[in-house]
């Protein structure tokens, strides 16, 4: 396309956009956090690191609590996924010759349908008379009306859901980076004399890792940030930081104090961003490089 | 030597198939009790029944739901797009640090968790004096879809041959004229692909709206939420979810399919091997890779 220099400014308008309702948003959010303001009317408006203290060293333990088991679901789901999602990717990136997209078309379909929908079913499949439980109760396996307690709100049904979520997202990257792998190097590999396994574990894993880590922050910054799954099939003790968030917005509102664990929850994700960027960036750059 | 013994294949086609199942298992548990004649989802199955789908569709409660949540995808689906394409277009012009800033920007939606995204767009109404509004969740709904947008547009644009649209300026085109008659019919495919997950994102977003839609006027999913949590009225919510998860799957292979065959379209057009060895290069599912944040 002929250059021109004035083309540019066309991405003015989406930046705008998105600094009008991204950006102010957030820095609403920050001003709340410090006090100068507040949803309380008459309630005193000035600078205050007070809710901050309070969170980050003083009486709001439960938060960091909620924060510290959040960030524990979040990592745990993360890297069982990613480990779980290689062999998908694998598959078809080194099996399924001829059939390779309608498989992976078939993998990724669950993705595009709604999401509360499948927490839903899920929350169906796991609940004390669901039908997990019933088929155990009708094999004779468990007696008749005793349920398995672990089954739902409990840390496993947050997991597993947010598990089945992401996983086939989290091969996507994977698979993409196995596609475009110089396969050369793996027939050298067996030339040279190493085995199967050796090839595996020497050549192809370490040329798939910026695949597997893009997966891994794939799910990990979602999962961050969850709270819905934790609502449908969570128990109290299950609930995530993005659950604690959403209830001092809602049940029972006090926006500063909320503010202060929204700043803390974006501050989180954009190190993660951050950390991990330069493996998303390189894709991104390729993506935004000409002609590569 | 093949990369995978034979076993290892075999191995690995059966991890894949389970995979498969275990994917498809809840979605197919909701299309089973929706038929199912008892008002509890357990088993064992009690019998053949459409009575859900007829109480679904005479809830008006529900049917206005879906109707909003239509109107508002629709609508955030339409304005992403357009703005995905100016986006796009404005993107392709810079280079270097320009360029990785306004991406950087423009993808932030990505990574914000959507939670924090609801409140602080509620501060903001609440601020503006406006409160909760369906605008407001289009707006919001519109901001989480533009990288999607842009994610899908770029490359289909970039992979376009500038000769075209340099004969059509020296023919005498204005670059408006250009745009709309060279460029745009070309970018055909990415924008219905484009259009269509902007649609699914947003007519299944929760967070935002649970937060904007005023009471009274809750989008689809904020009244799944609601009514989850309320037995008498889970089968109905059974009902108009397993049709809901049959249509998507069903757009999820239309749309793929489409692509697919108007991508051939012009790659036979074209036809020259430079062009179909990029074609090949992205034949990777577009919509996938832009659905990076949930």
């Amino acid at each position: 396309m002929r250059r021109r220099p004035g083309k540019g400014a066309l991405v003015l308008p989406p930046l705008l956009f998105v600094v009008a309702l991204l950006g102010v948003p957030v820095v609403f959010i920050a001003l709340f956090s410090v006090g100068l303001r507040s949803n309380i009317p008459g309630a005193p408006v000035a600078f205050s690191l007070s809710n901050w203290s309070d969170f980050l060293t003083g009486g709001g333990g439960a938060f960091r609590g909620r924060f510290v088991y959040s960030m524990e679901v979040a990592v745990g789901v993360s890297v069982v996924t990613t480990i779980a999602a290689y062999p998908l990717a694998y598959f078809l990136s080194f099996v399924a010759r001829r059939r390779t997209y309608a498989l992976l078309l078939l993998l990724l379909a669950p993705f595009f349908t709604s999401y509360l929908l499948r927490v839903i079913a899920w929350q169906i499949i796991l609940n004390s008379s669901g039908v997990v439980n019933s088929l155990l109760w009708g094999m004779h396996l468990r007696p008749q009306g005793d349920p398995v307690s672990w089954l739902i709100y409990s840390t496993f049904s947050v997991s597993l859901v947010l598990f089945y979520t992401w996983i086939p997202f989290v091969s996507l990257p994977i698979f993409v980076v196995l596609e475009n792998m110089d396969h050369a190097l793996q027939e050298a590999a067996a030339d040279l004399g190493a085995s199967r396994m050796a090839t595996f574990w020497k050549v192809t894993v370490p040329l798939s890792l910026p695949g597997v880590i893009a997966g891994f922050v794939f799910v990990l910054i979602p999962t961050t940030g969850e709270f819905i799954t934790p609502l449908l099939v969570g128990g109290p003790n299950n609930q995530l930081f993005g659950n604690s968030i959403q209830a001092f917005f809602s049940a029972t509102p006090d926006w500063n104090y909320g503010s202060v664990l929204a700043i803390a929850l974006i501050v989180v994700v954009v190190v993660l961003t951050l950390l991990f960027g330069r493996f998303l960036q390189t894709d991104l750059r390729a993506e935004a490089e000409p002609g590569r | 030597m093949r990369p995978v013994s034979r076993i290892g294949s075999a191995g690995l086609a059966f991890y894949f198939w389970a995979f498969v199942l275990f994917l498809f298992a809840p979605l197919v548990v909701l299309l089973i009790f929706s038929v199912n004649s008892s008002p509890t989802p357990t088993l064992p199955l009690s019998g053949f029944s459409t009575e859900w789908f007829h109480q679904a569709f005479s809830n008006a409660e529900l049917t206005g739901a879906l109707v909003r949540s239509v109107f508002i995808a629709l609508v955030a689906a339409a304005i992403a797009t357009a703005l995905g394409i100016v986006a796009s277009l404005g993107l392709m012009a810079l280079r270097g640090r320009a360029l990785s800033m306004a991406l950087t920007l423009l993808l932030l939606p990505l990574v914000v968790p959507y939670i924090c995204l609801a409140v602080g767009l509620l501060i903001l109404v609440e601020v503006l004096g406006s409160g909760p509004s369906l605008i407001a969740v289009v707006l919001g709904h519109c901001v989480i879809v533009l990288p999607f947008a842009i994610l899908v547009i770029m490359p289909r644009l970039r992979s376009l041959d500038p000769a075209m649209n340099e004969a059509a300026l020296d023919l005498g085109a204005s670059s408006f004229a250009a745009l709309r008659l060279i460029t745009l019919p070309l970018l055909a495919p990415a924008l219905v692909s484009s259009g269509i997950i902007c649609f699914v994102t947003s007519f299944d977003e929760f967070a935002i709206a649970s937060f904007l839609a005023p009471s009274g006027q809750p989008t689809y999913p904020v009244f799944l939420y609601a009514s989850a949590r309320t037995p008498a009225l889970l089968p109905e919510v059974i009902a108009v979810g397993a049709l809901i998860i049959a249509g998507s799957l069903l757009l999820v292979m239309l749309a793929e399919g489409g692509r697919r065959w108007a991508e051939l379209r012009l790659v036979g057009a074209n036809a020259d091997t430079e062009s179909v060895q990029s074609e090949a290069e992205d034949d990777q599912p577009p919509a996938t890779v832009a659905m990076a944040s949930g």
